[in-house]
């Protein structure tokens, strides 16, 4: 009758969790370690032969789209072992986990919600050793989108840090796996509105739901227009873009996501008794799940087949559509390195994907060789040319604005920050205003993500040019305000703060020395790509400062203001 | 899109009856939109959208109320209404406790009648004192198109049907996403150019972010924060850099002044940094004198996004504008699951915010120049998926102010039940009034001439009644 549904890939996290869960019970008073710790790996072969130098600038720039902001130490290490390297130590090191610090706060007895979601998701980003794939986890999560913004979710963050997890996990995962783990997480189940979904009537008055069989469709997968295999439109006759699929295949589909409800329980409507039930896998009751046949896509699945097994055909059919490669790449290199990526980066990444390996520069060979394969298409995303070819940053329409998120935790990264409580500092725990970063991670204000991959800003310059600019969506009149805003706060007010708290000690023995000052974090924040101009406006800034405050020494101030003026100027903001 | 013969028929059918000559035979040209046929721009007008993200349910907005039809929707929607009976207090969707419309125009509906629920009172009693009227099934449609039409795609669809992104583009700017221009910028693109004064910053402006529902070739977009213009702390604050000449040097750096910039994301957001800092100036100037108001708004999102934008209309001379667009917006449409819960609450929302703005316009003593109207991606399926419906197409909306013609109701109204001749399949209604021939009524009413109207609006050329009549 009920079916135990498996989600490969997270096993070991979830027992880990476990295991945690049961420590923290009779080890009360223990603090939660904030992150895995493990030490960097050896780096016993020889730097590559085939790359040229890298440099500073160089190193920044790669790990400023691979991880959640370069530090002095990770530009060190990439420059000594190369990319390639230290993508294959990324991919052996352990997940951390946003779950583990919510169920610590559950076991202590106090309800968890969107302020320790919040801080899992800060300390993971600014501390965890697993930089690669909490960055491409966060790329993804912007793509398979859930959101706290759902009061349900916000109260269920048990669900909901599961979830962060199963997505996190799909950064070097199987996408056909991600996508099941994501289908029977009760976290997409509340927020698409699948849980507990019921068959059709007999008289047909009441049908499924269809919110999943249109968003797993149009959003997670294969999208509203038929693409070739480098992305680019296939156009019918009359020169126009056809769509993927009608609206008979979404009530088709719909009828697939009936019958799931939570595990561990005995009835369809039960509500979840454990905490348990919030994180495990759904289980499928087939008496809910609809027996007719079901038509989508070409796909005909039989009448009277299991619920399981017709979710399984399902995906299998989503994931083996031929658009799932290119509109899945070209999202993520989107997230990663620019907005606007010519079809043959899309076509070489959406290979990875097909084939599920990508030879390296180096001649090694990246990948189980499975289609879906993310650790292949992760690579290939990072080591194409267009990527770290410099050439390429110098094209008018090349780039894409850094965003809010992730331009506060390379703040934090570059600066030190080791302790990001969010207790009572109101201006982490909610991000999501104009005021604020206009951005919060895993709280989109709905599954189109804080902008769309194909958003063109009204009236602009890169819209008559025909470009897409996804993170101008949430850059408004408004919040490039409240972004300068939230930053200055940072830069300069953490004179009584412990949490968010930077250490400047480096950049202040550099303060005597502005043009030393502003290169160190020309460097280290915007990858070298200030232009003269800009460097020298800096510069000439600082220089003015020489007098002690009331707050501040000369130095103290310079420090502050340089870094001010490089994370607010436009040639930070677009990265390119 | 490529258009059937059918179609290309129909637009030759309707130049003969059109006022827009011009536009119409392919003859219209600057001279004639800037000379003898410009926009009245007389006066004050304001048009305030306020778009209900993710797509409201009509079905749950304007309910049948005589007797027959109110049977035939309880019982295609039962299992639903079962659920509102578990609300605190009972079910609201009981007869008993709907608020009828006694519409001037109900000879239109036959025997037919309509209500509200009690959520939406504020606005009934809008409707209901003649400053209020309802436009019945009206989205976006290329041409009109029945069942039959819809089933054989002889006549061509707005593209990407039923998908949220896309449909919230095509209802501001007939374009799925990527659009560029809405219509909302084009009509206010024409009374710029009319009145003389393109210097337009606060001609469009969003509390909600950036949309391209404002986005005209020229006008362009102020978005503007919920608390009202704020100013780059660097700037303001004469003691944060220690040093006098920092605040210029700051904002020298902001703006990229003196740069080159030739990257295109870089220009872009140059140009936003730029407006941003001068629109806020000017703003926060002005802000700071205005008189409050003696209404109250909601403390909610649309509260505060409605009170930003009746405080930016009660600064109209100052900052020198006679016509303006608006757009703000609320969320939690998308009412799959929990309808009975999520959408009462919904309209009491915007129910009362919306009537703030209503009073407050009163209180400014321009009530008849502002209207308001409600948009949403789409409305969405009479069938039920027990607690909630799904995407559907035509939707019934709200335009209020003192210069609508009140107390009815305009369009077609399909009735509670399936496979009748506008149903898509569920209850996704085929609308019966198009998008744009609801934008050509506004913009005509905001005092663009019919040639202009053709120019902002190239579908509405695809309909013969050009005119909904709902002002005075």
């Amino acid at each position: 009758m009920k079916s135990r549904h498996s989600q490969q890939h997270l096993r070991p996290l979830l027992l880990t969790g476990l295991a945690l869960l049961a420590a923290a019970c009779s080890d009360t008073g223990e603090p939660a370690s904030q992150s895995t710790t493990t030490p960097p790996p050896a780096t016993g072969t020889p730097p590559p032969s085939t790359g040229s130098e890298i440099t500073p600038d160089d190193a920044s720039e790669f790990l400023n789209q691979a991880t959640f902001g370069a530090t002095n130490d990770e530009i060190a290490l990439v420059q000594d072992g190369g990319y390639e390297e230290w993508l294959l130590a990324e991919f052996d090191k352990p997940q951390g986990s946003f779950l583990e610090p919510v169920l610590l706060v559950e076991a202590s007895g106090t309800d968890a919600g969107s302020d320790e979601l919040t801080e899992t998701f800060w300390t993971q980003s600014i501390l965890g050793e697993d930089q690669l794939r909490q960055r491409v986890g966060f790329a993804l999560s912007q793509i398979i989108v859930a959101s706290f913004a759902d009061g349900e979710l916000e109260d269920r963050p048990v669900a909901m840090a599961n979830f962060m997890d199963i997505v996190t996990a799909g950064a070097f995962g199987d996408f056909r796996q991600t996508l099941e783990n994501v289908t029977y997480s009760p976290a997409m189940a509340i927020w698409l509105t699948y849980l507990q979904n019921q068959r059709a009537d007999e008289e047909g008055i009441v049908v499924p739901d269809e919110n999943y069989a249109r968003e797993v469709m149009q959003l997670f997968t294969i999208g509203t227009l038929d693409l070739a295999p480098n992305g680019d439109l296939i156009l019918d006759g009359n020169g126009d873009p056809i769509e993927t699929y009608s609206n008979d295949d979404v009530t088709e589909l719909a009828k697939v996501f009936t019958g799931l409800s939570w595990a561990e329980e005995s009835r369809f409507f039960s509500r979840p008794s454990t905490n348990r039930s919030e994180f495990l896998p759904l289980v499928m009751f087939d008496e809910e799940h609809s027996p007719e046949e079901k038509t989508f896509l070409g796909t005909t699945i039989p009448e009277g087949t299991l619920g399981d097994t017709s979710i399984s055909i399902a995906l299998d059919t989503l994931f083996a559509h031929p658009n799932t490669p290119p509109f899945i790449s070209r999202q993520l290199i989107q997230r990663l390195v620019t907005s606007n990526p010519s079809s043959s980066y899309v076509g070489r990444v959406a290979d990875a994907f097909r084939t599920g390996s990508f030879a390296t520069p180096e001649g090694r060979t990246i990948g189980a060789g499975t289609r879906g394969d993310m650790r292949a298409v992760v690579a290939a995303i990072l080591l194409d040319p267009e990527a770290r070819d410099d050439a390429f940053g110098a094209g008018i329409q090349y780039g894409k604005l850094r965003e809010p998120v992730i331009r506060f935790t390379q703040w934090a990264r570059a600066f030190g920050v080791n302790n990001t409580s969010v207790d009572n500092l109101n201006i982490v725990q909610d991000t999501r205003g104009p005021d604020s970063l206009n951005q919060q991670a895993y709280r989109s204000p709905s599954v189109f993500n804080f902008y769309r991959p194909g958003y063109v800003q009204p009236g602009s310059e890169s819209a008559a040019a025909g470009l897409v600019a996804p993170e101008l969506q949430i850059t408004t009149s408004a919040s490039v305000t409240g972004y300068a805003n939230f930053i200055t706060e940072f830069i300069f007010d953490d004179d009584e703060r412990t949490q968010f708290a930077p250490d400047y000690s480096t950049e202040l023995a550099l303060a005597s020395d502005p043009a030393a000052l502003v290169d160190h974090l020309n460097t280290l924040l915007a990858s070298g790509q200030l232009s003269d101009g800009v460097r020298t406006q800096i510069i000439d800034a600082i220089t003015a400062i020489t007098e002690d405050t009331n707050d501040f020494t000369r130095d103290e101030l310079r420090v502050r203001t340089a870094i001010l003026f490089v994370m607010t100027s436009v040639d930070y903001i677009v990265s390119r | 899109m490529s258009q059937p013969t059918k179609l290309s028929r129909r637009n030759f059918l309707q130049t003969g009856t059109a006022l827009s000559l011009g536009a119409a035979t392919g003859f219209a040209n600057d001279m004639m939109r800037f000379n003898a046929f410009a926009a009245d721009v007389s006066g004050y007008r304001a048009i305030v959208c306020v778009f209900l993200f993710g797509g409201m349910d009509g079905h749950d907005t304007v309910i049948p109320f005589d007797t027959e039809n109110y049977n035939a929707y309880a019982n295609i929607r039962r299992e639903l209404l079962n659920r509102y009976e578990g609300n605190e207090g009972g079910s609201t969707r009981e007869r008993s406790r709907l608020l009828p419309l006694n519409l001037t125009n109900a000879a239109d509906f036959g025997g037919r009648e309509f209500a509200l629920p009690p959520e939406l009172g504020p606005i009934h009693d809008l409707i209901d004192t003649g400053n209020g009227a309802i436009v019945s099934n009206v989205g976006p449609l290329v041409a009109p198109m029945n069942r039959t039409e819809f089933q054989n795609r002889t006549v061509p669809r707005p593209p990407r049907l039923f998908s949220h992104n896309d449909q919230q583009s095509v209802w501001m700017s007939s374009e799925p996403e990527g659009a560029r221009f809405g219509w909302g910028g084009r009509i206010a693109d024409m009374s710029a150019a009319s009145s003389g004064n393109p210097d337009a910053t606060f001609t469009a402006v969003s509390a909600s972010g950036n949309t391209v529902f404002l986005q005209g070739e020229n006008v362009g977009q102020f978005q503007v924060g919920n608390n009202g213009p704020e100013e780059i702390r660097g700037l303001s604050d004469d003691d944060l850099f220690g040093a006098a000449a920092l605040p210029g040097a700051y904002e020298d750096t902001l703006r990229s002044n003196g740069i080159n910039l030739s990257n295109l994301l870089q220009r872009d957001f140059s140009n936003i940094m730029d407006r941003s800092i001068d629109a806020n100036r000017t703003l926060r100037a002005s802000f700071q004198e205005a008189a409050p108001f003696s209404t109250e708004f909601p403390n909610s999102r649309l509260g505060r996004q409605l009170q930003v934008v009746a405080r930016i209309i009660a600064l109209r001379s100052t900052l020198g504008v006679g016509r303006q667009i608006f757009f703000v917006s609320d969320g939690g449409y998308d009412t799959h699951s929990n309808q009975h819960e999520n959408l009462p609450r919904r309209h009491a929302g915007i129910a009362a915010s919306m009537r703030s703005f209503y009073d407050t316009m009163v209180e400014l003593g321009i009530s008849q120049d502002v209207t308001q109207f409600t948009a949403a991606d789409f409305g969405r399926t009479l069938t039920i998926n027990r607690d909630g419906t799904d995407h559907g197409w035509g939707g019934h909306h709200f335009v209020l102010g003192g210069g609508v013609d009140g107390a009815r109701m305009v369009g077609d109204f399909p009735l509670p039940i399936s496979d009748h001749n506008q149903d898509a399949g569920n209850g996704r209604l085929i609308p019966t009034t198009s998008v744009d021939q609801f934008a050509g009524t506004l913009g005509n009413w905001f005092g663009l001439t019919d040639s202009e109207l053709d120019t902002a609006l190239p579908g509405l050329q695809n309909f013969s009644q050009r005119n909904l009549g709902l002002f005075t």
